[in-house]
């Protein structure tokens, strides 16, 4: 997966979010971290083309975000810090099938696809659940299956351990461990992306560090002090 | 989210969404069709017999459908200010009935039933350019996911001014309603675009 920010700016209502920025990102790891308000989920919703950039433009594997915002979606999953608003059909299955609509599956197609990413989270009791009886971690295991149930090359996620108790947070983590497709995280929660191959660090809407996530880590524990 | 479809294994569980609708649609039309007092409150009983059958619990059961029977006592009291206590009868068991049977399908309809049969119907308007019939299905199918919602919001809101000892007022519990439900309402738009939902076909 081949992403690209070419000069891409965000501004909104004569406030710029991010400023413009230039680079580009292959690995399969990628934490994303920053002080609230710096511009991170801003530059993480521009990949996918929820944020259109104010100049210059993002591409993600040649597809212009805004241009051509359905192929960079079929490619780009996202999920987004309150997993209740991930899930928009109440009970699970009929969530995952209303993702794959788009597939024009048949019926026997789309209950193995959402067979087979139930089981693969290990939440196949799950499906005929309601959202709201889920537990913090089932409902995000449950928001990622409801992305990856179409299979994006790229999943990016908005603070995916925050508010969970420890149990929950370590059968996130771990399930993000085990993810084989590309992941960017953007989170406060450091441990989590303690061993990703690159961390960005984003301050007051402007990259200002960006290499191995101990470097980077460091650098921002010297930033928030 | 929480979602007013209630499992169970009643007739109206398995029957088809379609034939609900149709239903629905039909019984709609006779209670207007009828004015006498007599056969809309026969229609209003069976209509409240089939709704309690559903095994939902007395108390959620009327929760469900508390706000729109004190509406409908305002409209038949009205009524009986400006026409007549036959009048305000026929009106009362009238809205009643339709209030009674639409709750009925709507604890027994999935909300994906519901947007598969609404896309369906809308599928004409589709072939001659004027909609996106995916689109008004699930249209419906989020007004329906979001009235619990609006509801649970509206308790959270109560409960914070209990919890602060303040006293409800429409502009304090209205304003932030609107706004939590408007913020919330743009989360799950983004999501439906993430997920590339809106604009199928």
């Amino acid at each position: 997966m081949d992403i690209r920010f070419e000069q891409a700016e965000a501004r909104f209502e004569g406030r710029t979010i991010l400023q413009p920025l230039t680079l580009s990102l292959v690995e399969k790891r990628i934490g994303i971290i920053g002080l609230n308000g710096s511009g991170k989920t801003t530059f993480a919703r521009m990949i996918n083309g929820l944020v259109a950039p104010t100049a210059g433009h993002v591409t993600v594997d040649g597809f212009d975000t805004v241009k051509q915002a359905d192929a960079v979606r079929g490619r780009v999953g996202f999920i987004f810090q309150n997993p209740q608003n991930q899930i928009i059909l109440p009970i699970l299955k009929e969530d995952l099938a209303l993702g794959l609509k788009r597939k024009k599956l048949s019926a026997a197609e789309v209950k193995a696809a959402s067979d087979a990413v139930l089981s693969r989270f290990g939440i196949a009791h799950l499906a005929e659940r309601r959202a709201h009886e889920l537990s913090g971690g089932e409902l995000q295991l449950a928001a990622m299956a409801s992305v990856l149930v179409t299979q994006p090359e790229l999943l990016i996620m908005d603070e995916p351990t925050n508010q969970l108790d420890l149990k929950n947070r370590n059968l996130v983590s771990r399930t993000i461990e085990g993810l084989h497709e590309s992941v960017v995280v953007i989170t406060h929660d450091l441990d989590l992306i303690g061993d990703f191959e690159r961390v960005l660090l984003f301050h007051q809407g402007q990259l200002v560090g960006d290499g191995p996530a101990d470097e980077t880590i460091e650098f921002y524990r010297g930033l928030a002090e | 989210m929480r979602t007013l479809y209630v499992e169970g294994g009643s007739v109206l569980h398995r029957l088809s969404a379609r034939v609900k609708l149709i239903g629905l649609f039909l019984l709609s039309l006779l209670v207007f069709a009828t004015h006498s007092p007599v056969l809309l409150g026969i229609v209003a009983v069976t209509c409240a017999a089939v709704y309690l059958s559903l095994n939902i619990g007395w108390r959620q059961s009327w929760l469900r459908i508390r706000v729109f029977s004190l509406t409908i006592v305002v409209v038949a009291l009205f009524t009986l200010v400006l026409e007549s206590p036959a009048a305000a009868l026929e009106t009362f068991f009238r809205l009643s009935a339709m209030m009674l049977a639409a709750a009925a399908v709507t604890a027994t309809t999935t909300t994906g039933d519901f947007i598969d049969q609404i896309t369906a119907a809308a599928w004409p308007l589709e072939r001659i350019g004027l909609v996106k019939a995916a689109d008004i299905g699930l249209g419906v199918g989020l007004v329906i996911r979001f009235v619990p919602e609006v509801v649970m919001r509206y308790q959270a809101i109560r409960d914070a001014h209990y919890a602060r000892g303040l006293k409800m007022n429409v502009i304090s519990t209205a304003v932030p309603l609107i706004i939590l439900t408007l913020r919330n309402a743009d989360e799950i738009a983004a999501a439906i675009d993430a997920r590339s939902i809106r604009g199928q076909k």
